[in-house]
């Protein structure tokens, strides 16, 4: 069994600066990226992605739901 | 025989300790073509630890399938263990050298280490790091050069606490970093550990061993091994090492009181030197 952990871009909109989800997380499940990279440029907040990458990881303790300040977080566990 | 020493070595020596392995030209290979575009990042580490984990579902076959993606990135990119002792031999080969944030924790946890809030603590080696101002984005929060005998004071100021020190490359053999690595902010120990995707991480040169006379039963080493291979044997009151589990990165031999653990040459077990 594996969670689905859905992020909604559009209530996240700058999660590297923000980083609640990331820094709470006790089995260390989401990443944050940048989209692009540009040479001479920094990327913009808003140009920065969190996902749950290690998502078999996760013991559904839903830490991150809660801290989550805009409630883009949403975690289904699917029924076998 | 490792492989990368019978690939990269010169005449039987470690490979990272081949002088060609930091040379210019390999660099200059693995930036050509990638000159003229932006780098999108997503696409560039696509099949690197983004993509392949996020369409991992509860589907096997996937799973399979991302770990024979990654086995074969490790042309592009890939890390071995290292110990101290050769750490500071490659910081003797490798000019310039470069103290930066890293990159594993700014993804996993969202950190900047910038040298003011937070110290910094991966290495970059190698020409690529004269140009670092072309990509802010990639040496966020700025660089610090060091001279070499910075460099060594530096990677045995982060193994005395405990980090392991693993060399990363870019376009292997080039050697890009000397990167002081834990679990699970590691993303090459965490894909090693956690998925088995060997060469991201290959074990080290050495294994630790426990000489049981010496042993006091501390329990030092076993807060400090990165990769669960140390136990407590309870009724004996001696740490014990699983050889077969061991990287051979030496934090519990640097930080053993009693100096009761040695690091012995991985190649001189026969059941363990053909295990990477």
């Amino acid at each position: 069994m594996i969670p689905q952990i859905e992020i909604d871009k559009n209530k996240c909109p700058t999660p590297y600066e923000c980083k609640k989800c990331l820094q709470i997380c006790p089995q260390a499940v989401f990443a944050v990226a940048p989209t692009k990279v540009e040479r001479f440029k920094e990327t913009a907040p808003e140009d920065y992605e969190v996902q749950a990458v290690f998502k078999d990881k996760c013991v559904l303790c839903m830490d991150c739901v809660k801290v989550c300040p805009t409630g883009a977080i949403k975690i289904k566990v699917r029924s076998n | 025989m490792c492989e990368l020493c019978e690939k990269y070595g010169d005449n039987g020596s470690r490979w990272y300790l081949n002088p060609q392995n930091y040379a210019r030209p390999l660099y200059k290979k693995v930036e050509k073509g990638k000159e003229k575009e932006p780098m999108i990042l997503t696409e560039l580490q696509g099949p690197f630890y983004y993509k392949p984990l996020i369409e991992l579902k509860d589907d096997p076959e996937a799973f399979e399938k991302m770990r024979e993606g990654y086995s074969k990135f490790h042309e592009t990119m890939g890390g071995q263990v290292v110990c101290l002792e050769d750490a500071k031999k490659m910081v003797e080969i490798a000019q310039p050298i470069a103290r930066m944030d890293c990159i594993c924790r700014r993804i996993t946890r969202a950190t900047l280490e910038d040298g003011k809030q937070r110290p910094r603590t991966c290495l970059g080696v190698g020409v690529g790091m004269f140009r670092w101002e072309e990509w802010p984005e990639r040496y966020k929060g700025g660089v610090e050069f060091l001279s070499t005998e910075e460099a060594k004071k530096h990677i045995e100021h982060w193994h005395k606490r405990g980090m392991v020190i693993t060399i990363m490359t870019f376009g292997t053999p080039y050697i890009g970093g000397i990167c002081l690595c834990d679990y699970p902010d590691c993303l090459a120990i965490r894909m090693r550990l956690d998925y088995g995707i060997k060469p991201m991480l290959l074990k080290g040169h050495q294994v630790a061993k426990v000489n049981y006379e010496e042993c006091t039963g501390c329990g030092t080493c076993v807060q400090r091994c990165q990769f669960g291979a140390i136990k407590m044997e309870v009724t004996t009151k001696k740490s014990n090492i699983d050889m077969t589990r061991c990287f051979g990165c030496g934090v519990c031999a640097y930080a053993c009181p009693q100096d009761a653990i040695s690091l012995i040459d991985r190649e001189k077990l026969p059941a363990l030197k053909e295990e990477w």
